[in-house]
């Protein structure tokens, strides 16, 4: 008997040190996407965007108290961290904010500016922030973005989440901790704003603009997506769609299927050099020339335009690279793989001021795979 | 001296009151008939079932035959008894009507009155005669009995449609013409101080474990209760866990599953009155497969297996993971499903675990209620349960679809193991892991699960642990446990259960038909060949 009493104590322990992090989900505000901004005197700002789950179309009867058609609203406070602007959120909101399914943190264009990288030290540091989330920056303050309202999606963090997979490189914030942590590769992030639909309506859309780079955590340089389409090639991201002009305005649109990137560094008389590979197969979407496609020699001029369009905008980014000192291909990587020595020696400490120094050779093939339903423009008569 | 031991015969029926079966033990058969008639008046009186039916000859009796009304097979029993009537003078020897005057072929004789009224209360008809110390007992029992019908326990798709009934001879001849074999033994007991229930204990003899059929007998020659009404009661008798929750003997009401359950070494256990017999050792893979997967071609019952395994912890654990995912571990969901669910529990007034008991607790009441009302009520009660339970209290917000869900998916999980006392064990389970879900989250069903696993291998049953042939492993007979090889393949029975005499079949035996390429005749192609020349 007295055993068993003592298994029953042992065993009630197991039970008594439970609930205490229970917590139903309608005591919840799910926290679906948050910006950061910096404020004057230092002070960052918080703002959170949340569902109103009563709005979503729960069973009639009952109901909550939230009046409007709305399905989310934003609030934000200032402070002199995060977690003080979370606190002052959390004194005037009724449930418990949650940051586990949090999908998307914007950066606003001046905490950008000015380093971002404390701010996210408690997206890393709070186990209930996931590190899978993606993080895109924005020009002006975070927290427009969240108020703005897409037509498609029921909030504008889903469907930043939704462009930032399809139309831009996406980074998360595992990404960006390893890209600010690894010497050799500097970071970069999605620019997107919001933007009045046209014929302007109701809604406000979310577009990706381009891309932002950073030296350190801090952004130097920001472009748009075509001023810096070479750097999907090294992103496992789809290449932008091209134009390629033939004379003056006979244009063909081409569309990428795959892109592959091979970068190959040498050490030749003390300056890196690097020589990259970039194949490409590509589909016309668009033949507003008059050029018979099924010809050999006529597929074959297309591919030579799309090859030297490639290695156009690839030396474009390279030669942004170089000149801005920040490696978003994350070329010093590259070099450490292939020669750690050399790389823990002499470039590790210096690479951004070797950056500038840098050689580089660009081959590139790109084949038309897929010249479409029909051969040449049905509207035209062939003129070359 | 005569005078004497008359006494004692007098002072022994006057020593006999209101006694079972037992404590006549010993008592022998009087040769004088007057005594046994005194003596089985004594014990019947009052009952106007029994029937003492005396033969005269020269105006004394000479004979009785003593039934009981409504037992016995009336016609068949006039025909045997006419000869009484015609008893001559030096046939009043039991030997000699045994062997020359009766006409029955079941007959035997007793000389005690514990075997002659267990044999009458049975049914079968005694005949005392005068001066004899043995009396005959005639087997025309001719009882109303239920006819055999398809059991409504265990449908089937395809295979056998009879199921056993009331009646053990009834049963043991219908396993009898399944087993053909002289190895079929049927070892009979007798339990029940008041009911007097008789047992078969059936076994293959050199298949089964005779350890096994030792114990089991051992077991049923132990067991001291007044009565026996269903084979529910042998079954608790003999288990060798009380408490656990779990089944450690199985029933079934059909012949082919019981046959089948013999020819792999096992024991069952036929009680009088009730078309359940026992199966042993019993193992829990054995609760979770139906005697249909060894009709159906091999890989449908393979694929139904699995999705029994997997309903098995479907039936087990939804309601507990959905109560710790929504109140612990809400970022295990995905946002949009949690999104669903939130707004779906927006109005709610319970918390997840008050909501989960609400709705097990109203669908168990639910089926019980179905079960036990008659079947016209009955659907009245599941339309009450569907619309007004299921619709209504989710229209009122008062239980949230999503749980709605969980609990009809909970309930058609248990309803897809094959039997039912199988499915009890894991609706009784369900409970408590619904209870410390929601006190410690999915580490509280992990722990539960694993104390559930620990006792289930602890268990044994006739000395057969409960997870076999998975724990302990033993690899070839996991063929007829995680898949159902085919009959072609499954040469052995099952090693864990300690057969003898384990091949079913020659090997090689499916061989023999595919490297005949499919062709007709004796030898596969050569007669394709003399087909195409006529």
């Amino acid at each position: 008997m007295r055993t068993l009493w003592k298994i029953g104590l042992a065993l009630s322990l197991l039970v008594v040190t439970g609930c205490w992090d229970r917590r139903e989900v309608n005591d919840m505000a799910i926290v679906i996407a948050m910006a950061m901004d910096k404020e004057p005197g230092g002070l960052y700002r918080l703002s959170v965007q949340v569902p109103l789950v009563s709005n979503l179309g729960g069973p009639s009867g009952g109901g909550g108290g939230t009046s409007g058609d709305k399905s989310y609203y934003v609030d934000s406070a200032v402070g002199k961290t995060i977690r003080e602007a979370n606190s002052t959120i959390q004194s005037r909101m009724s449930r418990h904010l949650y940051y586990a399914h949090h999908r998307i943190v914007v950066i606003g264009e001046r905490l950008a500016k000015e380093g971002f990288s404390d701010a996210l030290d408690i997206v890393s540091r709070f186990p209930e922030n996931r590190l899978t989330a993606f993080i895109v920056m924005t020009k002006g303050k975070g927290m427009d973005l969240l108020i703005a309202q897409p037509q498609f999606e029921r909030f504008s963090g889903e469907a930043i989440r939704e462009l930032v997979k399809a139309e831009s490189i996406p980074v998360t914030i595992k990404d960006i901790s390893q890209m600010l942590n690894t010497p050799g590769v500097d970071a970069f992030l999605p620019i997107f704003e919001d933007v009045d639909s046209h014929p302007k309506g109701k809604s406000k859309e979310i577009q990706s603009v381009g891309i932002g780079t950073f030296r350190g955590d801090k952004l130097i340089a920001t472009y748009t997506n075509y001023e810096i389409a070479g750097l999907r090639w090294f992103h496992r991201a789809t290449p932008l769609n091209q134009n390629v002009s033939l004379g003056q305005k006979e244009t063909l649109s081409i569309a990428f299927q795959n892109a592959k990137a091979n970068i190959q560094p040498a050490i030749k008389g003390g300056r890196v050099h690097f020589n990259i590979e970039l194949h490409g197969s590509a589909y016309v979407t668009e033949n507003h020339s008059s050029l018979d496609l099924s010809l050999m020699k006529n597929c074959k001029l297309v591919e030579d335009k799309l090859t030297q369009k490639v290695t156009d905008d690839v030396k474009k980014v390279l030669e942004q690279t170089k000149q801005t000192r920040s490696d978003m291909i994350g070329l010093g990587i590259v070099l450490a793989r292939n020669f750690p020595k050399e790389w823990k020696d002499k470039y590790r400490n210096t690479w951004d001021k070797e950056i500038p120094r840098i050689t580089y050779q660009i081959k590139s093939k790109v084949q038309v795979v897929d010249i479409g339903q029909t051969t040449k423009n049905i509207m035209k008569e062939e003129r070359l | 001296m005569d005078f004497k031991r008359k006494d004692k015969t007098k002072e022994l029926i006057e020593s006999i009151n209101a006694c079972s079966l037992m404590d006549l033990e010993g008592i022998p058969v009087f040769s004088k008939l007057a005594d046994n008639i005194a003596l089985l008046k004594k014990l019947f009186a009052d009952c106007s079932d029994f029937v003492i039916r005396e033969f005269k000859q020269k105006n004394s009796v000479i004979a009785i035959a003593v039934f009981v009304d409504g037992l016995i097979d009336t016609h068949e029993v006039n025909q045997a008894l006419k000869t009484l009537m015609v008893l001559e003078d030096g046939d009043e020897n039991v030997r000699v009507i045994e062997e020359v005057l009766l006409p029955v072929s079941q007959i035997t004789r007793v000389n005690d009155y514990k075997q002659l009224l267990q044999a009458v209360l049975s049914g079968d008809t005694a005949i005392i005669v005068e001066g004899n110390q043995e009396a005959l007992t005639l087997g025309i029992r001719g009882a109303e009995k239920r006819s055999v019908n398809e059991p409504e326990g265990e449908a089937v798709v395809r295979g056998p449609r009879e199921g056993f009934i009331e009646n053990i001879r009834t049963n043991t001849s219908m396993l009898r013409r399944k087993l053909k074999t002289p190895r079929l033994k049927m070892k009979s007991a007798v339990v029940g101080r008041e009911t007097n229930t008789n047992l078969v204990i059936a076994y293959l003899d050199g298949i089964a474990d005779p350890q096994v059929v030792e114990e089991v007998s051992r077991r049923i020659d132990r067991i001291d209760i007044d009565a026996v009404l269903e084979s529910g009661y042998i079954e608790e008798l003999i288990q060798d866990s009380t408490y656990s929750p779990f089944p450690q003997v199985m029933y079934s009401e059909r012949p082919d599953t019981v046959a089948g359950a013999l020819l792999e070494g096992r024991v069952a256990i036929f009680v009088d009155g009730t078309p359940m017999v026992l199966i042993v050792p019993t193992t829990f893979w054995m609760l979770m497969q139906a005697n249909e997967d060894y009709f159906e071609r091999f890989q449908m019952a393979t694929l139904v297996r699995w999705l029994r395994y997997l309903f098995l912890i479907i039936s087990l654990v939804t309601p507990a993971i959905y109560v710790a995912i929504t109140t612990y571990h809400q970022q295990m969901l995905p946002t949009t499903l949690l999104l669903s669910i939130a707004a779906a529990r927006e109005a709610i007034p319970f918390p997840a675990i008050v909501e989960a008991l609400i709705m097990e607790v109203a669908f168990e009441a639910l089926r019980e209620a179905g079960i036990r009302l008659p079947k016209t009520v009955g659907q009245a009660v599941s339309i009450l349960g569907a619309l007004v339970v299921g619709q209504a209290a989710v229209q009122a917000g008062i239980v949230s679809a999503p749980m709605v869900i969980v609990v009809s998916i909970t309930g058609i999980a248990s309803f897809t193991i094959p039997h039912f006392n199988a499915a009890i064990a894991l609706r009784m389970l369900r409970f408590p892991l619904m209870i410390i879900a929601s006190i410690l989250g999915i580490y509280g069903i992990l722990v539960m699960a694993l104390i559930i696993l620990g006792h289930m291998a602890n268990l044994r049953s006739f000395g057969v642990p409960y997870l076999s042939p998975l724990a302990p492993m033993s690899v070839g007979d996991l063929k007829d446990t995680l898949i159902r090889a085919p009959w072609s393949n499954n040469e052995k029975r099952p090693s864990f259960l300690g057969v003898q005499n384990a091949r079913r079949m020659d090997s090689g035996f499916g061989d023999q038909i595919q490297s005949k390429g499919g062709g007709k005749g004796g030898s596969g192609r050569s007669s394709t060949n003399e087909e195409g020349k006529t």
